[in-house]
């Protein structure tokens, strides 16, 4: 009896460790439709980076209200790596600007803009050849992989929810629908509370929505080709909710994902014969803060010194900069101002000096740095863009003059 | 079988008679009031449904088998276990003609009744709060799928159960085996967020397993799969303490 009793307890729990064994082991060994929907992604998304010489992707979104539309986007992107040449066309309509589109083309050298509302090309040549990849994968970023982590914590329990068909021909199929009862609350409450915040009545084209919001349904489809390559994703969600008025809403948002024409498509550089033209000449690093010809800052700047009397600005004279020499490392040049007759009880002291500036040594700062012979420290800034320089000095007290840091060219 | 039985009547009698118990029951239908409080709050506050009148099983539910639902199912058998073996009571229950694994499994069986009664307790609840105070969402489906995961939740609690008692076999004093089983818990808690392609494989991230339930297309395999690691490891856990306890002296 006693022996029976040994030999029954050990046979039971061998018999319950392999149980667990092995079906844990198939357990680890199938990966869930979520698991093979997130691979699909990575997959493609590395494929579109390193191997495909070119490729579409086609984005459109739409938006439905009780079966209305109340706006649709479309966005056609062609990449070729090769060339590291993008073609994009987005097209749209919603109810309060209706229809509009407008193209983008953008390779190492050039950049092309025009759209519907305004039929000129807007062409800008970079002087140095970009160096941006084409199409950069997502899952190769610095965070991507905790905000993988957070997305699996999230989606948790919800992983199950997506089913897998396999196709003869090795393609995949992937689906997944969640109604009410199966999103969890919280998820359901924060997203709903995020659409809330859309649907807040400031947009006119879009139903205010105040009570009952709620996350209906969350419907979505995608197909995977033989080789892993997602070809297509349609994602839908219903929002619910009650407008001021007792209306119900049925918030409709599909979104639709493709990637087509791998390694059969073309990007054209639009024909700009013809056409109007307006051309436009950028340095193509956007960190670098170098002012390109800085010779044309040479010369006179000024603006004028006011002041508040009887409610009312008066000009009592102006102030000027003169620049005489300008690089990308240094400029001299001098600070004065003109007092108008009758108005030179307002002169203060110190504010006629040489400028004998330094580009600050931070980087990507573009300012220039100086010291007057008085010791007053300051700096001025180029705006290339705007044609004007900024003076920012620690100026002594200016009394009940109004002091007015930008100055305009002298060109008269 | 009459032995069993005596032994069994005797066991839920002992549960019944303590106030834990009723404590438990009490705490679960404060989760209820709460819960709803909570989603009256939320509607009013900021316009959002928060859950119907069938979500509101489900989110208390949720909130229940991971927190107060483990803790007294811990309390419990933890009574029953330790409890009388430091008060020397387990020698007058071992006295009566019953063998030692008819007494192992009279009193896990009165833990299963108790953590049964409250999952039923708040099912019950839990429906009528939803229904009386929250828009009707209800279809035959989903009331269906409700039902099943109140009580498939049941499993997940017994495997968690068996390994509470396995502990209380282990160590002497009740308070450290409530301890030991809180951190495993909340070790395993993290480790099925850090590691979640292993989660099925912690008794915790079973404990949620009734979402399964819920999947519209019936993941069969997966439930088979999650079942048959619980029953694997709920057959280690039983075989365990019960040897334990059959070794124990008193």
């Amino acid at each position: 009896m006693k022996v029976k009793k040994k030999t029954a307890m050990l046979v039971s729990f061998t018999l319950g460790t392999l149980l667990l064994a092995t079906t844990a082991l198939a357990d680890i060994a199938t990966k869930s439709g979520y698991d093979q929907l997130k691979d699909a992604l990575k997959v493609t998304a590395e494929q579109s980076s390193e191997k495909f010489d070119s490729f579409t992707m086609d984005l459109s979104i739409a938006m439905k209200d009780n079966g209305k539309t109340l706006m649709t986007e479309n966005e056609i992107r062609k990449y070729n790596r090769s060339m590291s040449a993008t073609e994009s066309l987005s097209s749209g309509e919603d109810l309060t600007r209706g229809k509009h589109n407008s193209q983008v083309y953008l390779d190492k050298t050039t950049m092309i803009r025009v759209s519907d509302s305004d039929p000129t090309y807007y062409v800008t040549e970079f002087t140095k050849e970009r160096k941006e990849e084409t199409f950069s994968n997502p899952f190769k970023e610095n965070r991507a992989e905790d905000i993988e982590k957070i997305a699996d914590a999230v989606v948790g329990s919800l992983k199950d929810h997506v089913v897998v068909t396999e196709n003869p021909d090795g393609s995949k199929g992937l689906a997944g629908s969640l109604t009410e009862v199966q999103i969890p609350s919280l998820v359901n409450a924060v997203a709903s509370f995020q659409m809330k915040q859309e649907f807040d009545g400031r947009q006119d084209n879009l139903p205010h929505l105040t009570k009952d919001v709620f996350v209906k349904e969350v419907k979505g489809t995608a197909k995977v080709n033989k080789d892993g390559v997602l070809e297509s994703i349609l994602g839908t969600a219903q929002l619910s909710g009650i407008d001021d008025q007792g209306t119900v809403h049925e918030v409709t948002i599909e979104v639709l994902g493709k990637l087509s024409g791998i390694n059969s498509t073309t990007v054209t550089k639009p024909d700009l014969s013809g056409k109007t033209v307006i051309k436009n000449i950028a340095n193509s690093d956007n960190s670098s803060s170098e002012i390109t010809s800085p010779e044309k800052f040479v010369g006179k700047f000024k603006n004028d010194i006011l002041i508040e009397k009887n409610n009312k600005f008066v000009k009592v004279g102006e102030r000027f900069i003169e620049i005489s020499q300008i690089d990308n490392e240094t400029v001299t040049g001098r600070y004065y101002e003109v007092f108008k007759p009758g108005y030179e009880e307002y002169t203060t002291p110190n504010r006629d000096f040489a400028i004998n500036a330094k580009r600050a040594n931070e980087k990507n700062s573009s300012d220039y740095e100086y010291t007057t012979s008085s010791g007053i420290k300051g700096n001025l800034f180029f705006d290339q863009y705007a044609g004007k320089i900024f003076l920012n000095g620690r100026t002594p007290s200016l009394g009940s003059l109004i002091f007015d840091s930008t100055f305009n060219p002298d060109v008269e | 079988m009459a032995v069993f039985q005596a032994a069994l009547v005797n066991e839920i009698e002992k549960l019944y008679k303590k106030k834990k118990a009723l404590v438990a029951v009490l705490l679960s239908l404060a989760v209820i009031v709460l819960g709803q409080l909570v989603i009256v709050g939320v509607r009013s506050g900021f316009g959002l449904r928060g859950a119907g009148s069938l979500e509101f099983p489900m989110l208390v539910l949720s909130v229940v088998v991971n927190t107060v639902l483990p803790l007294f199912t811990a309390l419990v058998a933890i009574d029953s276990f330790s409890g009388e073996f430091s008060h020397n009571s387990m020698r007058i229950t071992l006295t009566r003609p019953v063998s030692r694994f008819k007494i192992y499994t009279a009193k896990i069986t009165a833990i299963v009744i108790f953590i049964l009664a409250t999952l039923l307790l708040l099912l019950v609840f839990s429906m009528l709060v939803g229904f009386i105070f929250n828009t009707n969402s209800a279809t035959l489906d989903s009331i269906v799928r409700t039902l099943f995961s109140y009580i498939v939740s049941l499993f997940p609690m017994i495997v968690l159960a068996l390994g509470i008692v396995l502990l209380a076999n282990l160590f002497k004093s009740g308070i450290s085996v409530f301890f030991v089983s809180i951190l495993i818990f909340i070790v395993l808690k993290v480790l099925g967020v850090v590691f979640s392609q292993y989660s099925s494989l912690f008794m915790t991230t079973q404990l949620d397993w009734y979402n399964l339930f819920l999947v519209n297309s019936f993941p069969l395999g997966k439930i088979v799969r999650q079942f048959l690691i619980m029953l694997g490891s709920g057959i280690m856990l039983f075989t365990a303490g019960l040897y334990l306890f059959d070794k124990k002296e008193f």
